[in-house]
C-alpha cells in the first residue's frame, strides 16, 4: 500500500465486447492524487472506468485496488465512491432521500445516514436544496447530487465519469472546486473526459487513452518532452524579432525560426526548451533584451494529443 | 329451582374461588359451542383457500401492483450502476427484491394459515387435530413458500424484460389469462385435460390440491405441473441473471 493512500493497478488489462475491442493490454498505476482520464469518444475511457470500479468483468488481466481483485468484490466498494456518468435519479425523491437510500445500501445506522447525508450535502453545496424534489434541480445540481452520493462514505478513492458533462460554466467551476477539495492527503481521485481545458483546469497528472490503448501517461510537461518527432515551439514577443533570431540560429538544438510580422513574434522550434530558455533569459539579462513575452503554443493537452494520435 | 326477583334471577350454584386468566378462553368456548361446525378444518378447508381463483387472483393483483416496477423502474432510471458501487451483490439485489415481494404474499397465504390453525386449537381446546393431520401444517407453509416463490419470481422476470413498468404490468396480467383462454379453448375442443399445464392458474391449483392432500380437478399427475411451474422460476432465475447487468454493454 502506499503510504497515505490506496492504489488502483491494472495488469495487462483487456476488455472485448464480442469482437469489438474496448480495451487492450492496459497495466498502470494510479497514485494518490487527482488524475486525469483524457480520450475522445469511443476511446475507451467508459470501459476502463467500468472494470476498474468491477461494473465489468476483464476478459484478461486484472484490476486491483489496494492489493484486492475489484471484480466481484463488493466489500471494496466501502473504499471507493462512483459516480457515473449519466444521471441515474428517481425523480420524485428529495435529494436527501436519494443520497439517505444510497447510504442505507452500504449498511449505515440510521443516525450515521442522516449525519452522513448531511455533510455530503454540505460539501456539494445543496443543504438549502436537500429537500426539494429532484426532478426541479438544475443540471448542475444534479451532477453535485451524484458527486455528494460519492463521497457520503468518505472513499479513499474516488472516481468519476465525465463529472462536468454539459455543465455550464458557472456549474463547472463549482464542480472543479468540489474535486480539488475532495482531494486531501492520500485520496485518489480519477476523473474522465473527453474535453481537454477541463482535465487541464483538475490536474497535470494524466492518462491519455485512444482506440482501447494508453498513448501516454504522467505529468503533462513531461509527455511534451518525450515527444522528440515534434519539436517545441517557443513564441517571444520583442522589438527586434531578427536581432534576437540572429543570436539562436547558430545554436545547434534550434531548428527552424519563422516571423509573424502581425503578431511581432519570433516563432523559434527547439529540440532542447530548457536549454533554449536558458540561453533567451541569459541574454535578457546580459545584453539587456527587450522581451515582451514568452509563449509556448504547442506545449499544451492539444498539441500533446494530437501529436500522439498523429493528428 | 330458580326465583326471579325484581329481575334477578337466583343462581343455586357455588362460586369458584379466584378467577384463572385462561377462563376467558373456556367462556369463550361456552361462547361458541354450536360454531364449531363453521370450524371443521381439515385438509379440504385449506385447498378451498389455498386453490381457490380468488386468492390466485388477488396475488396476481398485488404483484401488478406492487412489482411490476421493481426492476423496470431501476432499468429505466439507470439506478443499477449507483447500486452496485456500494457493497451490494447482485444476489443482495434481487434477493431484496424477492424479499420484499414475498413478504406481500405471505401475507395473503402463511399468515392465515397459521390464523386458521391457532383458531382451530383454541375451539377445540385439544390437540386432536394436529394428531388427525400431522403433516398439515408442513403442507400449507410449504405451499405458502412455493406460491410466493412462483409469483415473486414471476414478476420479477416480467419486469426484468423492459424498462417501462406498465408493459411488465400488462405482460403480467396478459400471460396469466392468456395462458387461461388458450387452456379453456384447447380443453373446449379436445377435452384433454393434460391442457391444464398450459395454464399458470390451473398448475397452481393443480399442485395446491397435491400440497395438501385433496383431490385435484383434473386427473393428471401433479409432478408435471411442479416440473412446469419450476421451469418458469428456472427461466426466471437465469434471465435475472442476464438482465441484472451493473454495466450496459453496447456491442
Amino acid at each position: 500500500m502506499i503510504p497515505g493512500g490506496l492504489a488502483v493497478r491494472a495488469d495487462k488489462l483487456g476488455k472485448w465486447y464480442g469482437n469489438v475491442l474496448g480495451l487492450s493490454d492496459v497495466s498502470i498505476e494510479i497514485r494518490p492524487g487527482i488524475t486525469g482520464l483524457l480520450g475522445p469518444n469511443g476511446a475507451g475511457k467508459s470501459t476502463f472506468m467500468k472494470l476498474i470500479t468491477g461494473q465489468l468483468r476483464p476478459s484478461i488481466g486484472t484490476v486491483t485496488i489496494d492489493n484486492q481483485p475489484v471484480w466481484n468484490n463488493p466489500e471494496i466498494f466501502r473504499r471507493v465512491g462512483f459516480c457515473p456518468e449519466q444521471d441515474a435519479f428517481y425523480e420524485d425523491t428529495t435529494g436527501r432521500e436519494f443520497l439517505s437510500g444510497l447510504l442505507g445500501l452500504s449498511g449505515y445506522s440510521a443516525a450515521e445516514v442522516r449525519d452522513r447525508s448531511d455533510r455530503a450535502l454540505a460539501f456539494v453545496g445543496l443543504e438549502d436544496a436537500a429537500d426539494r424534489l429532484i426532478r426541479g434541480y438544475s443540471r448542475g445540481m444534479r451532477q453535485r447530487l451524484k458527486i455528494s452520493q460519492a463521497i457520503a462514505h468518505e472513499p479513499d478513492i474516488l472516481i468519476l465519469d465525465e463529472p462536468l458533462n454539459g455543465l455550464d460554466p458557472l456549474s463547472k467551476r463549482k464542480v472543479i472546486k468540489l474535486i480539488k477539495d475532495y482531494r486531501t492527503e492520500g485520496r485518489t481521485v480519477l476523473v474522465s473526459s473527453h474535453v481537454l481545458p477541463e482535465i487541464e483546469a483538475l490536474t497535470q497528472s494524466i492518462v491519455l487513452v485512444h482506440q482501447g490503448k494508453i498513448l501516454a501517461e504522467g505529468d503533462i510537461h513531461y509527455i511534451r518532452d518525450l515527444i522528440d518527432a515534434h519539436p517545441h515551439v517557443v513564441a517571444v514577443k520583442t522589438g527586434d524579432g531578427r536581432g534576437l533570431a540572429a543570436k539562436f540560429v547558430g545554436e545547434a538544438d534550434v531548428l527552424s525560426v519563422r516571423f509573424d510580422e502581425t503578431e511581432g513574434t519570433v516563432l523559434f522550434e527547439t529540440r532542447n526548451r530548457d536549454r533554449f530558455f536558458e540561453r533567451l533569459t541569459r541574454l535578457a539579462a546580459d545584453e539587456g533584451l527587450d522581451v515582451e513575452e514568452i509563449t509556448s503554443p504547442d506545449d499544451n493537452l492539444q498539441s500533446v494529443f494530437d501529436y500522439l494520435v498523429g493528428k | 329451582m330458580a326465583i326471579a326477583e325484581r329481575g334477578y334471577t337466583h343462581w343455586p350454584g357455588s362460586l369458584e374461588g379466584g378467577r384463572r386468566p385462561w377462563r376467558v378462553l373456556e367462556d369463550f368456548q361456552e361462547m361458541l359451542k354450536g360454531a364449531d361446525k363453521f370450524l371443521h378444518i381439515n385438509p379440504a378447508y385449506f385447498q378451498a383457500y389455498y386453490g381457490s381463483s380468488f386468492l390466485i387472483f388477488m396475488m396476481l393483483m398485488i404483484m401488478v401492483g406492487s412489482g411490476s416496477g421493481l426492476i423496470a423502474d431501476d432499468l429505466r432510471h439507470n439506478s443499477l450502476p449507483l447500486y452496485f458501487s456500494r457493497p451490494l451483490r447482485k444476489r443482495d439485489y434481487v434477493g431484496g427484491k424477492f424479499g420484499a415481494l414475498a413478504f406481500f404474499l405471505l401475507l395473503l397465504t402463511l399468515v392465515p394459515g397459521i390464523l386458521f390453525i391457532l383458531l382451530k386449537l383454541l375451539f377445540a381446546g385439544s390437540f386432536a387435530f394436529l394428531a388427525d393431520y400431522p403433516w398439515l401444517p408442513f403442507s400449507f407453509i410449504g405451499w405458502s413458500v412455493f406460491i410466493s416463490s412462483f409469483f415473486s419470481l414471476y414478476t420479477l422476470l416480467l419486469s426484468s424484460l423492459g424498462r417501462n413498468r406498465r408493459y411488465a404490468a400488462i405482460l403480467m396480467v396478459a400471460a396469466y389469462f392468456l395462458s387461461d383462454v388458450f387452456f379453456g379453448i384447447f380443453y373446449g375442443i379436445f377435452h384433454e385435460p393434460a391442457f391444464c399445464l398450459i395454464s399458470v392458474q390451473m398448475n397452481l391449483r393443480q399442485l395446491s390440491a397435491a400440497f395438501l392432500g385433496a383431490k385435484p380437478q383434473f386427473d393428471v399427475p401433479w409432478i408435471y405441473s411442479f416440473l412446469v411451474l419450476s421451469a418458469v422460476m428456472v427461466a426466471a432465475v437465469l434471465v435475472l441473471r442476464r438482465k441484472i447487468r451493473v454495466a450496459e454493454v453496447i456491442r
